[in-house]
């Protein structure tokens, strides 16, 4: 019997090998910036730091839960078992070689963290979970190397900007300017929550990532970087896998040993 | 019908071994007479809201939202002779003297639940007999039983059935049928399909697993009347049926088991690839030059029902852990994405699940209206692509949530689901369908 050794990913080009390490678990996201526990609570702007957590139902031990063999065995995360409300971060990811492109959000998302809801639209990405379990996910997502301050945005509403140009700063656009360059310290500094309510002070979130850099962390396909069709192997398999789909669906018979 | 070789071992909804090597024929909604039980409960039982018809007599509130008749009122107790007027209903609508005709008081008298007699519906062609033979059956009874004179009796009729015939339902009526009628089918064969997920999770009493095979009888059994399961995707449907909706094999509840703890959605991707390997469903075909190996198969739908399994697993984990049916859409997006870039084969449904997800997601996350997880169905204008593979997931999410929905099962249930729950069938259907096979396993 075959060895299975989970792969996450095809191709052979950078942003390839880049998406296959972000989806991959037992690969640590390297981290680059420190944001305190409340600082991001305040960008988020779901609770006070220091407020309790609000909750959409009582905690589980005190309602009981029905008689179910599933609930039985899987166990709930800290915020579902408090009952958290579910609340939400949302990063917009600019085309200029942001580390993660919209989908590559979803995909990490899902292989990286328990009980969490994301979808991809055009410009943004929301991740919504349990209030406290959002906050843990969060820290990861701003501190690490999938994040940079200046081509990624933390914005709740308002979200154009990821097609844009960047500014002379060679930060993302942002209609709500909710960060800004700080000049004497090189940082960039959010002045407004996700939403665009004005913060009490303004919030650093580090040094923009040098664009060298940013180009070898990158899981963006670019004709001015790595083009996807470059990526042989990456195309023939989106062909193999729409080849399949659409002969399966004219008969599932007809897929065998191909 | 074709002959299958396939055989399943059946489990129940804890895991624990039924029978071995069952024919997965048996499993057939045109052969399991548990399977065609439930079919015809669902067409026979009728829910009736006694409580809401006294409340609507008495108030003049008839009709649905904001109609209400001023200065009419007819105080009838109904709750209270509940019994007498059971026995009243039941001798209306029998056709014979103890044929299965049945009238059950639930509730103190509150709720009846309703089985009109099989006899009734093959003298017709519609299944909206039930429904209609129920409501002005309970009509003669409230007018005969209680003398209501001629000029309230248009009250009664309203109370009961509502705001039909100016609409096209029985709006605000206190008859409920767990089927829509036929004119709100989206297409032939779509009546079984347009139940939706609050009242599948509330009939189980919230048993994600019954819930799980109930909707997927549901909505495989569908696939036959809508001409979907014929020829060369009967198989498809069969083993869909038995691999994501029954626990066949127990592929649904060990891959739930093993990511229990602390697994996600991408631990039951990978579960599920592993699992198809070892059970040699799939193998792998090449490498490529990135070191990336390709998977192939000989039977793409033996395999669609392992992904099918898989994907209701990473549904139970990732709602489960949650305790939230909200993530129903994102699961069915990337569970399949993640599949597919796994394996390199096809995602569940050959990329309709992941496609449906899409639209249930926009729909079910408020900016473009639509509801949560619960008002969803197969009939629905955005989850009704996928064969059949969607819907029981819903299901299975709704019975999982611990309360973070405004609408909740319970409130869009209503008396429906907590009446037919009554029914053992459709409360535990894994149970009475693995029985059911095991005993015509010689037969089919």
């Amino acid at each position: 019997m075959p060895e299975y050794k989970p792969q996450y990913y095809p191709g052979n080009t950078l942003p390839s090998k880049n998406r296959k390490k972000y989806l991959d678990p037992t690969y640590k996201l390297q981290k680059l910036r420190t944001i305190s526990d409340d600082d991001l609570i305040r960008i988020m702007g779901h609770r006070v730091p220091g407020e309790a957590y609000k909750s959409t139902h009582p905690p589980l031990e005190e309602t009981g839960e029905p008689a179910c063999p599933i609930r039985e065995i899987v166990t709930p995360t800290p915020g579902a078992k408090a009952g958290d409300r579910i609340r939400y971060i949302q990063f917009t990811d600019s085309v200029y070689f942001a580390p993660v492109t919209p989908y590559v959000r979803a995909w990490m998302y899902h292989t990286r963290y328990r009980g969490v809801d994301v979808g991809v639209l055009s410009g943004r990405v929301p991740l919504e979970a349990r209030e406290r379990d959002l906050e843990k996910v969060a820290k990861e997502l701003v501190e690490t190397e999938i994040f940079d301050s200046a081509r990624c945005g933390i914005r709740g509403a308002t979200v154009h900007g990821h097609a844009l140009r960047l500014d002379e700063n060679g930060l993302m656009f942002d209609a709500q300017r909710r960060y800004m360059f700080n000049k004497k310290t090189g940082e960039v500094d959010y002045v407004k929550d996700q939403i665009g309510v004005p913060l009490d002070k303004p919030i650093s979130v580090g040094k923009p990532i040098p664009e060298t850099e940013l180009r070898k962390r990158t899981s963006e396909f670019r004709v001015d970087g790595n083009a996807f069709r470059d990526d042989k192997e990456l195309v023939s398999f989106i062909e193999r896998i729409h080849r399949l789909r659409t002969i399966a669906g004219f008969d599932p018979e007809k897929v065998k040993g191909v | 019908m074709k002959k299958y070789k396939d055989v399943v071992d059946l489990h129940d909804d804890h895991g624990r071994l039924v029978a071995s090597g069952i024919p997965i024929a048996a499993l057939s909604p045109l052969l399991n007479p548990a399977i065609q039980k439930i079919v015809s409960f669902v067409k026979q039982c009728v829910a009736v809201n006694l409580q809401g018809v006294q409340t609507s007599l008495a108030t003049g509130e008839v009709g649905g939202k904001w109609s209400m008749l001023r200065g009419r009122s007819t105080k009838v107790d109904l709750v209270g002779n509940a019994e007498a007027v059971a026995k009243d209903l039941k001798e209306t609508l029998q056709v014979k003297p103890k044929d299965d005709t049945e009238v059950k008081v639930l509730k103190d008298g509150k709720y009846l639940l309703v089985t009109v007699p099989a006899a009734r519906l093959n003298a017709g062609v519609e299944y909206t007999t039930s429904a209609t033979a129920v409501a002005a059956g309970l009509c003669h009874v409230i007018i005969d039983k209680f003398n209501v004179d001629m000029w309230d009796s248009d009250l009664v009729h309203a109370a009961v059935w509502g705001r039909y015939p100016q609409t096209m339902d029985m709006l605000g009526g206190n008859v409920v049928s767990l089927l829509s009628v036929p004119q709100q089918n989206e297409g032939m064969g779509y009546a079984l399909r347009n139940v939706l997920a609050a009242h599948i999770a509330m009939i189980t009493r919230k048993n994600s697993m019954n819930a799980a095979a109930l909707s997927s009888i549901l909505e495989q059994t569908a696939h036959w009347e809508m001409g979907d399961a014929m020829g060369n995707f009967e198989r498809f449907h069969l083993l869909g049926l038995a691999y994501q909706g029954l626990n066949a094999d127990n592929v649904v509840y060990d891959i739930v088991k093993e990511n229990a703890k602390t697994g996600n959605l991408g631990d039951c991707v990978r579960s599920t690839v592993k699992r198809a390997i070892d059970d040699g469903v799939i193998k792998p075909l090449e490498k490529t030059k990135s070191g990336y190996t390709i998977y192939t198969t000989n039977d793409l739908n033996k395999w669609n029902a392992y992904a099918a399994a898989g994907l209701m697993a990473g549904t139970m984990i990732t709602c489960g852990a949650a305790r939230a049916m909200q993530h129903t859409p994102s699961v069915f997006i990337y569970f399949n994405d993640l599949l597919e870039r796994e394996t390199g084969l096809p995602g569940v449904d050959f990329g309709r699940v992941a496609g449906t997800g899409v639209e249930m997601a926009f729909f079910s996350h408020s900016i473009y209206g639509g509801g949560n997880p619960a008002v969803f169905n197969g009939n629905h204008i955005v989850t009704r692509h996928s064969k059949g593979f969607c819907i029981p997931c819903v299901a299975a999410a709704v019975a999982l949530d611990a309360g973070t929905t405004i609408y909740t099962p319970e409130k869009l249930s209503g008396v429906v689901g907590e009446v037919l729950s009554e029914v053992p069938e459709l409360r535990e259907p894994l149970k009475y369908v693995n029985e059911a096979a095991v005993k015509i396993k010689g037969e089919v």
